[in-house]
């Protein structure tokens, strides 16, 4: 379970993120919606002890983020191409995470071929750095590479943003293959509210830092959300 | 009319380049650490300006009464076109070629030549051409009021002389973005001095007549400055074809080919960190030319070497000592920068903070003991000494400087770009000021040592104490890391929010 507890950052008086207490409990497929700014990004860059929050704790499974590094043996993120190491070709930055997380090549590459289809045959067998590749498909070799090694939380900002439409429908396949199992608690941010009430168990509506809606995903949830962005 | 609206609008556009390079200053994350190189800078810059000074106005002595050298002018016109063989290598690795932001201007209504012009023109001021100035006024006027020498000969000696520092200013600029111009004049240069190193060839006598007849033959003074102004446009009209996106602001793309370094896998762990670091090196310009710059201090020996009646034998120790230090200095003196760029998927990743820098020194360590087993190789024929001097420097740079070095890059945060050779006004200098600074307490600290043993004892117990240090230092290995690891920790945040921004 993941646990953000009292969790305030501001940055000079202006507060960015103000929780006061957001559970995910474990194999939940979480959601988190909202505006440009409402905090989404901040959200899980503290999850990740990329930023220290002014006040408040987060726990991942037990852990306290920001006091010990055992979190990063079941942690897993893609946030933005600074998750990507330019220089290195698509196989040898699988084969890097994957060696970090105890798999060697055989074991990588037996990973990869089920993504064939989403490769597109645009990342395997190239001849380009990553720093060379299109964004889009720089964020699909990102976000691949957050599922090696049987994470148990993962991660993903903006994951279906700038792709192209057939790679967003075979993308949200894996995110939804992946809510099916229990083991696996998967964080996803977006700003396309149906792509999120598609593939989420669970929508959170962050505004300026705040929680303003939790809701677990229905039939309604699109139209209760659409009201929400219209304003009305 | 028309005219004096156009030089208005001229100046106000030449304020707002200004402005935009003061806010890129003062808003840069790492203003504070720009602060400090800034005030190390103008040290420097004053330091040298004084000692140019001097040597100015103590020449005309030293040369007539030293050196019992009848027309000084002669004899240093006899050298001087090995002044502006060195001015060019010093510029290359010291001078930054004039960067700006290029992309962002071109689709604002601002005339290209204009750009161009302000780019090229707004290093015209630069340290590395007025610094000649110091030495050229007061040796000048030393020889108009001593020597029995010619006033307009003179100008027009010192003319030429300013046309030809411009000259290699404007060359600088080339060299820094073309590779072929950059080969063909190193190739030049080692030419000229092997010519010169095995006596086949004396340079000095053409040096001589040519800077001569700047003196006796003052018209002649025009034509480096016709050199100047054609050299000037050719750059001029280099950069002006590139400013577009598909020409020179292109960003190449070269083919990749997949590296597996299935060699280093007997590191273990390591060879995961190894492995990236040599593709790093490889295939990232900015990398490859640091590590080239480190290869070069293994023949730093040689420059004290036949000399120690003047500089004594702490500073041959010193020389010895930075020749297996290449790599250290260079290269280390960017660590964790060098990931600047994927620093938040290094924090993410399954491997402790302690493992990661382990790594990273572990790349330096190795580094260092292969350029010491080198150094001492080449250094070998000088004898016993000179073998211990070169270990016992390795050991300290192992055992002290590794450290040193590992630690001061916790407050270093200014990221570097890869990708550098983007564009022809990019950054893609190695070497700079910052990273000369830190290299300073890490090496008096041996070097006095080394003094203190030698002068009580002899160079072999000098060389044994600073060697000692070093060993002390890989056996409290654990300890000290624990320390580097704690300010790692504590600079982590500000460390990601300093390497966000990338300039």
């Amino acid at each position: 379970m993941i646990s953000f507890k009292k969790i305030l950052k501001q940055y000079s008086k202006q507060t960015v993120l103000d929780i006061d207490s957001l559970d995910i409990p474990k194999g939940q497929t979480f959601g988190l919606v909202g505006n440009n700014g409402a905090g989404k990004t901040t959200l899980f860059s503290s999850l990740l002890d990329l930023i220290k929050p002014t006040k408040g704790r987060v726990i991942n499974n037990g852990v306290d983020v920001s006091q010990s590094e055992d979190w990063k043996s079941f942690t897993t993120a893609f946030l933005d191409e600074t998750f990507l190491i330019g220089y290195l070709m698509p196989e040898e930055y699988f084969y890097f995470i994957g060696e970090l997380r105890g798999l060697n090549k055989k074991e990588v590459d037996a990973f990869l071929v089920q993504f064939e289809d989403l490769f597109h045959g645009e990342i395997l067998g190239g001849k380009k750095y990553l720093r060379d590749l299109s964004k889009g498909n720089q964020k699909k070799a990102g976000v691949i590479a957050a599922l090696i090694g049987e994470p148990k939380v993962v991660i993903l900002d903006e994951p279906f943003a700038n792709l192209d439409p057939t790679t967003q429908i075979r993308l949200k396949a894996i995110v939804k293959d992946m809510s099916k199992n229990k083991d696996i608690t998967v964080l996803v941010s977006s700003h396309d509210i149906q792509d999120v009430t598609e593939v989420c168990e669970r929508i959170v509506l962050l505004e300026k830092g705040r929680v303003i809606k939790d809701i677990v995903t229905s039939p309604q949830t699109l139209k209760e959300l659409e009201s929400y962005f219209k304003g009305e | 009319m028309f005219s004096l609206r156009l030089v208005y609008i001229f100046a106000l556009m030449i304020f707002k380049f200004i402005s935009l390079q003061w806010k890129a200053f003062f808003r840069s994350a790492s203003l504070g650490g720009n602060m400090i190189a800034k005030v190390f800078t103008w040290f420097f810059l004053l330091y040298f300006i004084v000692i140019t000074t001097a040597l100015g106005l103590l020449s005309y002595k030293l040369i007539t009464e030293n050196l019992e050298v009848e027309n000084p002018l002669l004899f240093v016109n006899k050298y001087l076109i090995y002044a502006f063989a060195y001015w060019i290598v010093v510029r290359y690795f010291a001078q930054k070629p004039p960067v700006l932001n290029i992309r962002a201007l071109l689709i604002t209504p601002v005339l290209k030549t204009h750009i161009v012009r302000y780019a090229l023109n707004k290093s015209v001021f630069s340290f590395f051409n007025i610094i000649a100035l110091f030495y050229l006024i007061p040796f000048s006027l030393l020889l108009f009021k001593k020597g029995d020498y010619e006033p307009y000969g003179l100008l027009s000696w010192n003319l030429a002389i300013l046309g030809l520092v411009y000259i290699t200013h404007y060359l600088n600029i080339l060299i820094n973005n073309n590779n072929k111009i950059l080969y063909s004049i190193a190739a030049g240069l080692i030419l000229i001095k092997g010519l010169e190193y095995f006596s086949i060839f004396d340079f000095t006598i053409y040096s001589e007549a040519l800077f001569y007849s700047f003196y006796e033959t003052p018209l002649l003074a025009l034509l480096p400055w016709a050199i100047l102004i054609f050299v000037y446009y050719r750059v001029f009209a280099f950069f002006k074809k590139g400013l577009y996106i598909d020409t020179g602001l292109e960003v190449k793309v070269k083919e990749a080919t997949l590296q597996d370094y299935t060699w280093l896998n007997r590191f273990g762990k390591l060879s995961t960190f190894l492995k990236n670091d040599l593709r790093l090196i490889t295939r990232s310009k900015r990398a490859r030319s640091t590590v080239l710059g480190g290869v070069f201090f293994l023949f730093y020996g040689f420059i004290f070497m036949f000399q120690e009646q003047t500089f004594g034998s702490f500073m041959t120790f010193f020389a010895y000592m930075f020749s297996s230090g290449g790599f250290l200095f260079m290269f280390g003196a960017y660590v964790p920068s060098w990931d600047s760029q994927y620093y938040p998927l290094m924090m993410c990743q399954n491997i402790h903070y302690n493992e990661y820098l382990k790594s990273k020194w572990s790349l330096v360590v190795l580094a260092t003991a292969v350029s010491t087993l080198l150094a001492s190789v080449l250094y070998s024929f000088q004898g016993i000494e000179a073998i211990c001097a070169v270990i016992a420097g390795g050991i300290y740079n192992i055992g002290v400087n590794g450290y040193l070095t590992l630690w001061a890059g916790a407050y270093t945060k200014s990221p570097v770009d890869l990708n550098s050779n983007k564009n022809p006004f990019g950054d893609k200098k190695a070497f700079n000021v910052k990273t000369l600074l830190i290299t300073i307490p890490q090496i008096i600290l041996p070097v006095l040592v080394y003094f203190l043993g030698s002068h009580y004892f002899n160079n072999l117990i000098g060389c044994a104490m600073v060697g000692l240090i070093g060993v002390l230092g890989l056996t409290l290995k654990n300890k000290i890391f624990q320390q580097i690891v704690k300010t790692y920790k504590a600079e982590k945040y500000s460390t990601l929010n300093a390497y966000k921004q990338n300039s």
